[in-house]
């Protein structure tokens, strides 16, 4: 099947980073130039036909097709194996509950986390270790780049115009970590979100940046999570009082605690659902007592309900530092977990 | 070397729908509101209801909240808008 996209001839390399600036297709970082052998070579790892459709926008109508989220994958840096990954993202991120356009669109200046889970973590080299949340490997960094690279692209998702992000974050360039499975004796994010353990899959939450706690002063694991449940105290205050999907990263130092005193990730996501909250009038002590009313004595917990926390081991071998991934605002849009390779949405058989 | 690379964009306009007949006065006419639910709406549109009323003579006002701010406004907001003259909305920010 022949690509249906616009082909552009440009003379030499130069010519096609000026380009695709000049359009305004880029996140203002050098790009790989998306050829059609580059594109089909994603497309046939994936076994896609180039028209086939991921999904459709659900505010705004528009048709998302494998050939389109290839190009900027190819982009962004992606080899072939990365792509499942990113179409599954994708796909996850066309879901009603995950809420893309506000996520996108909205001044509070989110950006899409991926958090990916399973055989292909090994099979492409993601790593959830040394420097999770930062540069670390090729696979993460051009995942996440590319789903960015798309909402510029296919949504418009550009700085002023669909972005109306009054910050944004560095997320916003790349946001893609792995979890560490092999280093712990935890359950998988993915499992633990309704995804059989053998399957690779892809979360992905509209996340804002991630705020660093650290303790390396007690081995207790209600101390160690008290100090979890505080940053997002202090994020509730801050930020929005409005409860979501909060995401916690555990290093291997601190994790060995948790896990010595057989602390299971349910467990450890009932107690920061009980230590996660405050009083509306705590926003008086933080300059907006304004908006308090009489609603001071209301309780505002940081997640609805213990489910809604994602619980993900990763980070360097040493050290006693954690993040607090917050919610873009509140519940207005949901994590999605989806396997990679699943059908959404399939047409049924025909007889 | 000539690179021959992609567009990647959807080359395609999103859908769009059409303008409704435009109204030649408000007088006696029914305006409704729709706000995001955020604070800045309520003083801003709480004026341009007087405003309607006491310069273009709008007989009626209806007030409508949308439950998710960054959604698209709720069914029964949007089947609601049929019996309304006109409808205005904004983001309040």
């Amino acid at each position: 099947m022949p690509l249906a996209s616009r082909a552009y001839e440009a003379p030499d390399i130069a010519a096609v980073q000026e380009l695709y600036h000049s359009k305004g297709w880029t996140d203002g970082l050098p790009i790989v130039p998306p050829t059609e052998d580059a594109v089909r070579a994603c497309l046939e790892w994936a076994m896609m036909p180039p028209d086939q459709l991921i999904g459709v926008e659900p505010v705004r109508g528009l048709a998302i097709t494998a050939e389109k989220i290839a190009i900027n994958a190819v982009m962004a840096g992606c080899l072939p194996m990365h792509f499942p990954a990113v179409v599954t993202a994708w796909t996850a991120m066309m879901q009603p509950e995950f809420l893309v356009h506000g996520a996108t669109a909205s001044t509070g200046g989110s950006a899409i986390m991926v958090v990916l889970n399973g055989p292909i973590r090994k099979e492409i080299g993601a790593t959830g270790t040394f420097n999770a949340l930062g540069n670390k490997d090729r696979a993460t960094a051009a995942i996440g780049r590319a789903i960015r690279l798309c909402l510029i692209n296919l949504l418009e998702a550009r700085p002023g115009e669909i972005d109306r992000s009054t910050l944004g974050h560095p997320g916003k360039f790349s946001y893609c970590i792995a979890e560490d499975e092999e280093d712990t004796t935890w359950l998988p994010l993915h499992v633990q979100r309704g995804v059989e353990r053998e399957a690779s899959a892809v979360t992905v939450m509209a996340a804002g940046a991630p705020r660093q706690i650290m303790n390396e002063w007690t081995t207790k694991p209600e101390e160690i999570l008290e100090t979890f449940a505080a940053d997002m105290r202090a994020n509730l205050r801050h930020y929005s009082i409005h409860p979501g999907n909060y995401a916690i990263i555990v290093p291997k130092q601190l994790r060995e605690h948790l896990q010595n005193a057989g602390w299971t990730k349910t467990k450890i996501a009932e107690f920061i659902h009980e230590r996660a909250r405050i009083h509306r009038r705590e926003w008086a002590d933080v300059g907006k007592g304004s908006v308090v009313r009489d609603k001071g004595d209301r309780v505002y917990p940081a997640l609805a309900s213990p489910e809604h926390l994602l619980v993900i081991a990763a980070g360097g071998p040493a050290g006693g530092f954690g993040a607090v991934i917050p919610p873009w605002l509140g519940n207005k849009s949901r994590a999605v977990t989806l396997p990679i390779g699943a059908c959404v949405d399939c047409e049924p058989p025909k007889k | 070397m000539t690179f021959r690379v992609l567009d990647p964009t959807p080359e395609k306009a999103p859908p769009r729908g059409q303008k409704a007949a435009r109204l030649d006065t408000l007088k006696g006419k029914t305006v409704g509101f729709i706000s995001n639910g955020k604070e800045g709406t309520k003083g801003f549109f709480a004026h341009v209801e007087r405003l309607l009323r006491e310069q273009y003579g709008v007989k009626n006002v209806v007030f409508r909240t949308k439950t998710n701010y960054s959604a698209p406004a709720d069914k029964h907001i949007v089947a609601e808008i049929r019996s309304w003259d006109a409808v205005i909305s904004g983001v309040g920010d």
